[in-house]
Order: C-alpha cells, then structure tokens, then sequence
C-alpha cells in the first residue's frame, strides 16, 4: 500500500470507532468531527467533490456539522471518478453490477482495512451472536475468484474466511456462473449436520434464495437447528419477483430457521459500511428495521431540497460513512428510507418521475 | 354484402380528413389553448407553440402515399393514446385511418382533451372515442402508444389474430459537427427541446459535440443562451415534484461530473470527454458530451434501443452514428417529422 499520512490518519480515527464498538466503550470522538474533517480532505483530493461543494455555497473550511456538507449521487461513481489517491494506488477496486447504458460505478479503496474491520465488527454484532466458535459460512453466491470487483463477494468472503470454519472454495460458494448448485450445497449441509448439528451461516442475496426455493420445488432442505440466513440485495431481473414478507416465510419454512434469525442486510458498492436487522443481535429488535453502526448514519431527505425530513417520513437514503475515507464519506442513494425507533426502514427504490409524453423515463432505460 | 375494398386513394382523402379537422381545430387557437393548457400542464405559449409549428395540418401528396403504404390494412384499429405529446393524436389517427375503415380511440387519461376534440372535429362515423379493452377486440388491430410495460401488457391481453402495434417511448440525440457554427447549432438544439417541454419521444436529451471538452463547453454556454432567451417567449409549463427530484439528482452529478449551466426553467450539464453516455432529465435540460465521430456509434449503441430520432445538419452523418430505425432531420427540424408514417420506426 502506498503511504499517504493524511488518508492514513484519517483511517486511523475511523478504525477507532470500530475499535470502540468492539469493546464496547465510548465512541473516539464526535462523528460529527470525523465527518467534516473528510469532508475537508475529499473536498481537497477530489476535484467533482470540490466542484459540488462550491456549487451548494458549501464552505468545507468552515465545516461544524456533517449534515451540511453535500452528499454524492450514487450516479456519479458511475460518471467520474470519485477517489482521492491516484489509479495505480488502488488496492481494491469494486464495481456495480448496474446497467446505466453500459456505465458500471466504480468504488476503489486505497487501504482495505478499515472496509474490513467496519464489515467483521459489525457484522459479527449482527450475525454472530452466542456463536462462540466459528461456524460453516456458505455462500449463495459467487467465489471472490469468479467475481473479484464486487464488494458483496469480497464481504462474503471475509465472513468466510474470519468467521467460518476452514473449507474449500466448492463447499462454501454454491453460486458459479449463475447457476446453484444445489448438491454441492446439500452435500455441505449434511456434512455440518453430521459433525454434531453444528448451525451454519447461509449468506445470500435475494435472488439466489428464489432461485434455491425454485430447485427445491417445495421439497424441505432443513439447515443444522440454530442456524441463520443473511439475506441482501433485490433481484435485479435475475429471478422472479416475490415481495420481501413472502420470500421470508417461505426461505423459513424450506430451510426451517426461524424467522428472526434471517437478517436483512443493506450495503452498496458505493459504501464501505453496512447496515442490519438486529433480530439477532436484540431480543427487542423489530423485523425490518435496519440499525447502523456508530460510524455511520442514514439520513432520509427530501429528494427535491436534500434536507432531512421528519421522523416517520420518507425520503432518500443519504448515508454518512466515516469509513468511506478515500471516497465520499456522505453519498446519496437511490433507494427511499424511513426513520423509525431503533433505526430505518428501507422501501425500495426511488420511482422515477411518473411519464408525461411519450419521451422515455430514465428508469424505462435502466430497465432495458 | 361485403364493403367494397377500400383503395390507396380513398385511404389518403382519409388521412386528408384528419388533417382538415386538425386545421379546423388549430385555426381556433384562441378558444381551445386554455384547455389544452389544462390538461397538458404546458405553458399557453407552449401549446400556442406546438399548434404553429408542430401540429401536422399539412403534407405533401408523395409523405400521404407513403402513410397510407406503412399503414398496411386492417378490419378496424384501436387507437391507445397512452402517453403522447398532444398533437401526436393526429398523426396516430391517420395512421389507424389509413390502415383501416373502422377507429376508436381511447386517449391518455393523464390529457385527453386534444384526441377527443379532434374526434368530435372529425364528426365522422368511422372514428369514435371509445374505451375498448384489448381482450374485447376480437380481430383487427390496436396502435400502442405507450410505455414498454404498457405496450407489454395490451400484447399479453389481446387475443390471437389481434395484432397489437406499439410506439414505444423514446427520445432524441443531437449531434453537433465539428464544423457547425456553435451559435447556430445551440439555436437550433434550443428549438428541438423547447417543444412539449422535452417530454416528445422525439425530443434530444443527449447532445453530442464533436470535438473536445472546450468545444462541449462552449456549446453548452451556447444552449443556455438560447434556452434563457426562448425561456421569456415561451415559458416551461408545469414541472411535476418528481420531475424536479430527478432534475436535482441529475444536477448534483453532474456538478460533480463535468460542468453545469442551470437557469431557473433550464439546465445543461457536459460531461468529460469519455464519460459514459446518459440523458438528462425532461424539462429543457439537456446533457452535452465532447466526442469523436470514430466513437460516436460505439457509444451510442447502449442506448440505440431507446433512440427515436437524430438532428444532425449533415444527413449521412446521422445515418451513420444512429440505429437504422432512427429519424434523421437537420437540428432545429426534429420535432417536424414528415408525415409519412410512424415517428417511432423500431420494430416493436
């Protein structure tokens, strides 16, 4: 990794976050701080960054708070570059699956690490709780091997590889090339059955759970008892649709877990942080809702003004990342959040405008 | 007994007639832009606009021939005004009369006062303003104009032997050669977008300026000029909440992504040379790319399915940087299609 002392400090403050929440103690420093001091950074490194400061009157010098500092379109990192080290600093690079007239937006983290720890702390929080010992993490979904750009996978794989027992790559990635493989899988599930009923971790994307619930055709495929299901994603026009009630009930009942114990999860390419229900992790936690970790924050705004609305009112997910050091800490996503106690609820993405005339929506383009 | 078959003549008086009734129509401006104004949310000076200019009162006996010959034949058509500009009701009617000796129309819910006044200017028997569902037709045709899920699920109702012809939506894409004055390209481009307020399938939301980002900029300043100074004679009309959501969106990354020209009813944004190519939102916006001609068709092709219409004022340029199916008209002259048959030339 090239050295760069001002991005390295600044990652240094945002693993201190994790490291606090790890232990269980006091948060570092006000996020706030944090925040406005890469605002400050990004604002210097990259150039769009600076331009769309300038354009909203925004004085990052003069910065107190994060909610005043613009957010970044998710489009954007689709359209320039959005980082604030050179390309041949780049150790990894991530990359949407999305359609945008060819354009796929693209996430490059100079240092790793602080992706890393924020995803295995809170991930570990979300999904892991009472598992003393690492359990089998299988993977609905592709290999890093099949699928290095993608920031899901690499998150997988890190579930994997820190938190799961040790196994080859064809009995932890049941997903190549599209297809599921559906004997590899069970063959995998037996053998945890076999080795004392130890539960396992099934980390899937929505689509790939239809298309599980698909093969079996209504035929049960229990998983070890305890075991828990991280369900992430939409379904991209790779499967059939099923609403998100449904699709629950019905990965509970094939697999026959309980239904607090399949969490949701939220995550972009465009961010190094993630976000959970905390059925798990809380005893209390309403289904549905999703909680952030302290170095992150989900806003909803207006999508007309950008201010944030009320409690209990919908609007545009703008997420503050602390971790998102090298990047854009404040990015404005596509999708419609609302606050509610104890964290958000996300429903889905933003429509487009609704047509008038017959030119065509950006949305009706997207989806061809 | 059966009807006698009707000839290519009888077809094009046909056509004529619609036209007739459109002039009727637009030679009471006066009295009917109040409503239209109403119902289509354009300024009345954009509805005083689309009547001059961009409403079909007339073509030549060779443009009707080839109508009628697109037309094909069929027992009767359904016309579904979906989504459309407002003076679209013309052209899809003729089309429909021509195909067939039998029309009904159903028009937008969303602006259904042009379609059924021009019906009723009609007064024919053969053409009447009825809401038929598709599975209900049991032969004939029915003309979509639509959304691609709208068209979709008209096709998927239909019964077998009804044949269903969709007009998708779609846009427009200006190309500025690099020997084009900028001044005169930017007036040009300004009179396409201004019509309909953008929201024709013909409309260009995607300019492209040969040459560098200089050259893109350039043009760009050019644009907002022209957009500001047809701003104060015709007014942008009503610009829904979820138009301007996605007007700021699209600003924001563009701040970020290039270089953004915004007046209060109009935005232009350049994107760096290589960008990926995208649209602007409708409402008088416009993206501006710098491009090569080597790579203009490369760069096109995500978006050829989606491609309606060409401006170019090099003809044989614009062949050959669109999708065959495309339109080609010089700048300035891509919201006045002949009328020789479908605006929307895909095969769908």
């Amino acid at each position: 990794m090239v050295p760069d002392p001002e991005s390295d400090a600044l990652h240094l403050r945002a693993r201190a976050f994790v490291r606090a929440f790890e232990a269980g103690a006091t948060m570092p420093e006000a996020f706030d701080r944090l925040a406005c001091d890469l605002a400050r950074f990004q604002a210097a490194r990259v150039p769009g960054y600076a331009k769309l400061c300038r354009a909203r009157s925004v004085d990052v010098g003069a910065l107190a708070r994060a909610g005043d500092a613009p957010a970044v379109p998710t489009e954007a990192f689709k359209m320039t570059r959005i980082a604030t080290f050179p390309e041949d600093a780049a150790h990894v690079v991530f990359r949407t699956s999305g359609t945008t007239v060819g354009a796929r937006g693209l996430h490059a983290l100079r240092d790793a690490g602080t992706y890393d720890a924020a995803a295995l702390a809170f991930g570990r929080w979300a999904l892991m709780k009472g598992w003393k010992r690492p359990v089998p993490v299988l993977v609905l979904g592709p290999s890093p091997r099949e699928a290095p750009d993608s920031s899901l996978t690499h998150m997988n794989a890190l579930f994997v590889n820190e938190l799961g027992e040790p196994a080859g790559e064809r009995e932890t990635y049941f997903l190549q090339e599209e297809i599921l493989d559906v004997v590899a899988l069970d063959e995998r599930v037996v053998r945890a059955m076999t080795a004392g009923d130890a539960p396992v971790l099934l980390l899937a994307t929505s689509f790939a759970l239809v298309h599980l619930l698909d093969a079996l055709d209504g035929a049960p495929f229990r998983l070890p008892t305890g075991s828990r299901v991280m369900q992430t994603g939409g379904f991209k026009g790779r499967s059939r649709e099923i609403d998100g009630e449904t699709l629950r009930r019905d990965v509970a009942t094939a697999l026959q877990v309980e239904t607090r114990e399949i969490v949701g999860e939220y995550g972009m390419t465009e961010l190094g942080s993630q976000f959970y229900e905390a059925t798990i992790a809380s005893d209390d936690a309403a289904p549905w809702v999703y909680v952030e970790p302290p170095w992150a924050r989900v806003v909803p705004v207006d999508p007309v003004t950008l201010a944030p609305v009320a409690d209990g009112k919908i609007g545009l997910a703008r997420i503050e990342d602390l971790t998102n050091v090298d990047s854009a800490f404040a990015v404005l996503a596509a999708d419609r959040v609302r606050r509610v106690p104890g964290g958000f609820e996300l429903l889905g993405r933003a429509p487009g405008a609704p047509p008038r005339g017959c030119s065509i929506a950006i949305d009706e383009i997207l989806g061809r | 007994m059966s009807a006698a078959p009707r000839t290519a003549e009888g077809r094009a008086r046909d056509v004529r007639e619609i036209l007739r009734a459109a002039r009727s129509l637009a030679a009471r401006a006066d009295r009917i832009v109040p409503e239209i104004t109403k119902s289509t949310g354009l300024s009345p000076e954009g509805v005083h606009l689309a009547l001059r200019e961009h409403l079909e009162l007339e073509a030549t006996d060779d443009d009707i021939s080839a109508l009628v010959a697109r037309a094909g034949d069929a027992t009767r058509v359904h016309v579904v005004l979906s989504s459309s500009v407002f003076v679209g009701a013309v052209r899809a009617l003729a089309i429909a009369r021509a195909a067939a000796p039998h029309v009904t129309l159903r028009p937008s819910t969303r602006d259904p006062w042009f379609a059924r006044a021009l019906v009723e200017e009609l007064g024919s028997s053969a053409v009447q303003v009825e809401d038929v569902r598709a599975r209900d037709l049991a032969a004939g045709e029915i003309h979509v104009y639509g959304r691609d899920a709208t068209i979709a699920a008209i096709r998927a109702e239909a019964r077998r032997g009804v044949r269903v012809v969709g007009h998708g939506a779609g846009m427009g894409v200006a190309w500025v050669a690099a020997d084009d004055d900028l001044a005169e390209a930017a007036e040009a481009v300004a009179r396409d977008v201004v019509p309909f307020d953008q929201r024709g399938c013909l409309s260009p939301r995607l300019a492209l300026v040969e040459g560098d980002d200089a050259r893109a900029v350039a043009f760009a300043a050019a644009l907002d000029l022209r957009l500001a100074a047809w701003e104060a004679r015709v007014p942008r009309g009503v610009v829904g909440g979820d138009e301007v959501a996605e007007r700021v969106r699209w600003l924001e990354t563009m701040a970020i992504a290039g270089v953004v020209l915004a007046g209060p009813a109009h935005a232009v944004a350049v994107a760096a040379h290589g960008s990926p190519l995208t649209l602007a939102p409708v409402g008088r916006n416009m993206h501006i790319a710098p491009i090569a001609m080597a790579n203009a068709a490369a760069q096109l092709a995500p978006l050829a399915s989606a491609i309606v219409a060409v401006g170019a004022n090099d003809s044989a340029v614009a062949a050959r940087i669109g999708p065959p199916h495309a339109r080609v008209s010089r700048l300035g002259h891509m919201q006045r299609p002949r009328l020789d048959g479908p605006v929307d030339r895909r095969d769908r």
